[in-house]
């Protein structure tokens, strides 16, 4: 039945014969492994790579360069090679720290969840003792009160549309109870079908719990393995991620089935919803509702999950990868308008540094910048940079700024390098000083770091700056941040000097925490709390009701606070000055391109493709994709040279909703056939079309014209761009999409 | 805030367009003009035509299949990546994929689907892909039970291993047109996505749909696919894909209908041959009638010994109906009335053909 080809001569697509059989089976093998030798790997494919190269990179270079050229590639595929290694480790530290951060977040809720199951369990238990052994071990159902066939149900909403989301999040459960010693199942809506009814979720229950696929499902096989002695200590938890997706009938008769075997099987059922409280009730019948001992746990929301995911991937520890400000709003973009999963959201960051690391050159070198010093290591590699790959480095766009008199040795470059984990470093401490201030005005991280970000507002924000300053000079009575309304940053400046006494406290703390790499800022903030600690022992701490409404008469009050706004007024500097000093975006320091990410377009097309507009382009423009020189001179007129489809479907769009098939021949067949030198446009009035009948090409023959069309609209047909006539319509094809 | 005026710029422009598209269909080119109008050559004449017909600008679409090839590093690599491979753009990308497959992933083994087929039993794909992959583990197999009696969840199963001994090692799945007729259905995609996500598989598709992404939800897209979007427009023509299309100019007029029957019912047992000559006999004789009363059927199928219960000719008559030959209608007088959906020169050609 399997058709295979010879394995150790993969078939060239080319061979017609083979061709031809294989589009015609459902299908086949390409070709098996090739096994690797690694003798014989490298140069293969170090040729392959020099073919690839030079029929599209011919331009570039010189033939006398040729030899240069072939050395290059083939240091390219070793770099390549050192890309992809660099990728795997850099990609693996991004996605652990992100699981673990997604767990830390949902832990609570699982240590909740652990200990009601405990409980549930010990509340079974306790029912089960009042039964003898031999009820308990025997292969049936018991019939008891019932009341003691109760299956206690954990409800947990996940504030989620998309469930996409809680797959993560009910499996890390399922490993967290499972850690706890509970037995745990996870199901899915598809076990819940009605095609295949209760016996697929039994299955599924026997595969997970006995590790077993039997030929009929039997709920007494899991009773039998249930008490075993290993096995009968602990709970049976049936996790079902996404209950309102399931089929109400096969769940709820899953629930009665499970009513009756409780006793024996103690089964604690968790399930996700989505929605509000009402949905068990609308899902199941009464019958199977009247046996739920429901529990309510409630997740944090998706927006929660990205700052966590935000603060430790982007702002944490250093990755060795970075995204660029447009990167980052597109992130953003993305998540609030379009999807609003973290799912996408990390498959994001991943394609975005999958892509950095194809396309990015010298991108190997971030390897290094995981380990806490890296400069030896830099250097190590700058220093064995073949020159061309120097020559790149400082030819980037972000070097132009750079200190002519700085050398252009692989010296300079590693320290280039080192430099920007320093200031992204002091970036980050200082970003999170900033954020702490951000949230006492509820702002979400991904706004606040979107700015910070953005090399434009850095530059403009740096001339505002030198405008407040002169303001605040000039008199204090004068809000000196009106002018820099729209800005998250200084909105966050100004609002700490109307922050209350203990949050501004509570906010130094928090700074001297993130300041600690900072000398020199730590310091100040450290001044700054003594500063504060002093104010408040001056003026007796916090003082008291009466005591304040007594002196607010009076003038010394007035001093008080005057020298209270000082302290203000500091704590607003200081966080003026430090994002004046160090929130320098990345973008905006040498050699970044080697760590940044900041193809926005790249990222966006490999995410979501847009079939329906980008095949409607393609067709309407098909000259720009084809580059022909024949179709590319007429502009918007309809050359007969062009593709057929192409002409057919921008004839389609001057018909309405329904196409006349006859007409739509006629326009095509005009279209075709018509002398170059006569083309006038795409408008033409019948009368001229049934003229041109006259002057047809002898070889374009009737059969010709009526298969070109048939196979064009086979091809619209394909595309989906096409309705078949139906026997109601049967001279009328109806068109699907309507403009781009 | 321009993002999501532009949003609703673009939604209203939809909306315009579709409303200005119905308008237009009420007024300015109705010219109902009738695909038997047009001078249409024979269907063999029109199918040698098709078969033989040439490829415009055949030089740029090889120049640009040649500009993708400066791609498959990237494609490669983003496959490694865990990333599933999702082609789209106007033209077969068959060759184009087939020719990334047998120059960039030589070291893996690769399966192709033609998902542009009718019907693909995924079943057998899975376990040509377990075997490729325990050849390439070297697993000892003597033990265990062959593959192909294996169940599909099993398979499953066998292809998700966890990576233990090598961590680049895959077996590549290539579907050609994943949004195919043969693989439409929900299930069969829930299958191929979780065949998609398993750790030892990688898959390469491509799409010719507009609206094929309605295949999928966010949990296939996003986790078990895990589609790489790549926008590569070929202009090749779709000459395998679109075999089992009709040929528009082809299908319409008399004639054809006439020959389809007669292929059909050709097909069919001499009984129930006979049983729609009674009908068509009655058609020809009272043409101005709406059809001929199911009972009257019966009955003379009876008398002539064609049927023997009225189960019997329901069984006929279920083979004609699923067929298109015999079409039911209301009668004036309330009973439903069988008739032939053909003209009357057409039924007797017909008829004289089955005699």
């Amino acid at each position: 039945m399997t058709p295979s080809a010879t394995p150790d001569s993969p078939l060239p697509p080319s061979s017609p014969t083979a061709n031809n059989e294989n589009n015609l089976q459902p299908f086949f093998v390409l070709h098996k492994p090739i096994p690797k030798k690694s003798s014989r790997k490298a140069p293969q494919s170090a040729k392959t790579r020099r073919k690839i190269d030079l029929s599209t990179e011919t331009h570039k270079f010189n033939k006398s360069e040729g030899v240069k050229q072939v050395e290059q590639i083939v240091d390219d595929h070793l770099y390549q090679q050192l890309r992809v290694e660099a990728f795997d480790i850099i990609w693996s530290k991004i996605e652990i720290t992100i699981k673990e951060v997604l767990r830390g977040i949902n832990i609570n809720v699982f240590n909740e969840i652990h200990q009601w199951v405990r409980k549930s369990f010990a509340a079974i238990r306790s029912t089960a003792g009042t039964l003898n052994s031999a009820q308990l071990t025997c292969p049936y159902p018991l019939t008891i009160d019932i009341d003691c066939k109760k299956i206690f149900t954990g409800l947990v909403f996940t504030k989620n549309v998309e469930f996409v989301d809680d797959l993560l999040t009910f499996n890390d459960l399922s490993l967290h109870l499972k850690s706890q010693g509970c037995h745990v199942v996870n199901l899915s809506s598809l076990d819940f079908s009605a095609k295949s009814g209760i016996s697929a979720c039994i299955w599924s229950l026997l595969r997970q719990f006995v590790m077993v696929d039997p030929d009929v499902a039997d709920i007494t096989i899991l009773a039998s393995w249930y008490n075993e002695p290993d096995n009968f200590n602990n709970p049976l938890v049936v996790i079902i991620d996404d209950m309102e997706r399931c089929n109400g009938s096969v769940l709820s008769e899953f629930i009665l089935m499970l009513s009756e075997w409780v006793i024996k099987l103690p089964v604690i059922l968790v399930m996700g919803v989505a929605t509000t409280i009402d949905a068990p009730r609308i899902l199941l019948p009464a019958r199977a509702l009247h046996y739920l001992e429901p529990c309510k746990f409630a997740l944090g929301s998706p927006a929660e999950r990205l700052d966590a995911i935000v603060e430790a991937v982007i702002l944490g520890t250093n990755f060795g990868f970075d995204i660029g400000y447009k990167v980052a709003v597109f992130l953003r973009n993305y998540f609030l308008r379009q999807d609003g999963t973290v799912t996408s959201f990390i498959k994001t960051v991943k394609i975005a540094c999958a892509k950095h690391f194809v396309k990015e050159p010298l991108s190997f070198l971030c390897r290094g910048l995981l380990d806490e010093d890296c400069h030896d290591f830099l250097l190590q590699k700058c220093v064995l940079l073949p020159e061309s790959m120097r020559e790149y480095a400082f030819s980037l766009p972000s070097c132009e700024g750079l200190d002519k008199t700085t050398p252009l040795t692989g010296e300079s470059l590693a320290s280039g390098i080192s430099e920007i984990v320093k200031l992204k470093k002091n970036w980050s401490s200082v970003f999170m000083c900033l954020y702490e201030a951000a949230k006492f005005q509820k702002k979400q991280v991904v706004d606040v770091l979107c700015e910070a970000l953005d090399p434009d507002a850095y530059r403009t924000r740096g001339s505002l700056q030198r405008r407040v300053g002169e303001v605040i000079a000039k008199s204090h009575s004068v809000d000196p941040y009106s002018a820099t309304k729209g800005s998250f940053i200084f909105q966050v400046i100004r609002k700490v000097r109307d922050l209350p006494m203990k949050q501004l406290c509570q906010l130094l703390q928090v700074w001297e925490k993130h300041s600690e790499e900072i000398a020199e800022l730590h310091e100040k903030v450290k001044e700054l709390q003594s500063l504060l600690k002093s104010e408040e022992e001056n003026n007796g701490g916090q003082a008291d009701v009466a005591v304040l409404s007594k002196r607010l008469a009076t003038r010394s009050y007035m001093n008080i606070q005057r020298d209270k706004g000082k302290v203000y007024d500091k704590a607003a500097l200081l966080l003026e000055s430090m994002i004046r000093d160090y929130l320098k975006p990345i973008e905006c320091v040498p050699f970044h391109e080697i760590i940044c990410f900041k193809d926005v377009d790249i990222l966006q097309s490999a995410l979501v493709g847009d079939p329906r507009r980008m095949i409607q382009v393609d067709l309407l423009k098909s000259h720009k994709v084809l580059l022909c020189s024949c179709c590319t001179k007429g502009g918007n007129v309809l050359l007969p040279s062009m593709h057929d489809t192409s002409i057919m479907y921008t004839l389609a769009q001057e018909h309405g909703d329904l196409i006349n098939l006859h007409d739509w021949f006629k326009n095509f067949k005009s279209t075709i056939v018509r002398p170059c030198t006569n083309a006038k446009g795409k408008m033409r009035s019948p009368s001229s079309k049934k003229r041109k009948h006259s002057i047809e090409p002898e070889d374009l023959t009737d059969a010709l014209v009526q298969a070109r069309f048939c196979r064009a609209v086979i091809e619209l047909q394909i595309t989906g761009l096409l309705k078949m006539p139906n026997k109601r319509r049967p001279d009328y094809v109806q068109r699907v999409a309507f403009g781009l | 805030m321009d993002v999501n005026e532009a949003v609703d710029e673009e939604e209203f422009g939809f909306s315009r367009n579709y409303f200005l598209a119905k308008e237009l269909r009420g007024s300015a080119k109705k010219s109902g003009g009738k695909l038997s109008d047009l001078k249409l050559v024979d269907e063999q004449e029109l199918r040698d035509a098709t078969s033989k017909l040439e490829t415009k600008h055949e030089k740029e679409i090889v120049a640009l299949m040649e500009s993708y090839k400066s791609q498959y590093y990237q494609w490669a690599f983003e496959l490694r990546c865990g990333f599933g491979l999702l082609m789209y753009g106007f033209g077969s990308k068959k060759a184009l994929i087939e020719d990334f497959a047998s120059t960039a992933l030589t070291e893996y083994g690769v399966v192709v689907i033609n998902g542009y087929l009718q019907s693909i039993n995924l079943k057998h794909v899975v376990i040509a892909m377990a075997e490729i992959l325990s050849d390439q583990l070297k697993l000892k197999r003597k033990s265990q039970q062959p593959f192909s009696s294996k169940s599909l969840d099993d398979l499953l199963i066998f292809l998700d291993g966890s990576h233990m001994k090598e961590s680049d090692c895959f077996v590549c799945v290539v579907i050609h047109n994943i949004d195919g007729p043969g693989l439409r259905e929900l299930e069969t995609q829930q299958i191929l996505s979780r065949l998609a996500s398993c750790s030892y598989v990688r898959i390469v598709a491509s799409i010719d749909h507009v609206n094929a992404p309605l295949l999928w939800d966010k949990k296939m897209v996003h986790t078990q696919f895990n589609w790489s979007w790549y926008h590569v427009p070929t202009f090749a023509p779709y000459k395998v894909e679109g075999v089992f299309f009709p040929l528009i100019l082809a299908s319409g007029g008399t004639a054809q209908n006439a020959k389809t029957a007669l292929i059909v019912l050709q097909s069919l047992t001499p009984n129930a041959q006979s049983v729609f000559k009674v009908l068509a006999e009655h058609q020809v004789a009272h043409p101005d009638e709406e059809g001929m009363p199911v009972n009257d059927l019966y009955t003379i199928c009876r008398e002539r010994f064609l049927v023997s219960s009225q189960i019997t000719l329901n069984s006929h008559l279920t083979e004609f109906k699923d067929h298109d030959l015999v079409k039911t209608r209301r009668h004036a007088d309330g009973q439903d009335c069988l008739y032939i959906p053909l003209t009357s020169e057409a039924l007797e050609k017909l008829l004289q053909e089955i005699g």
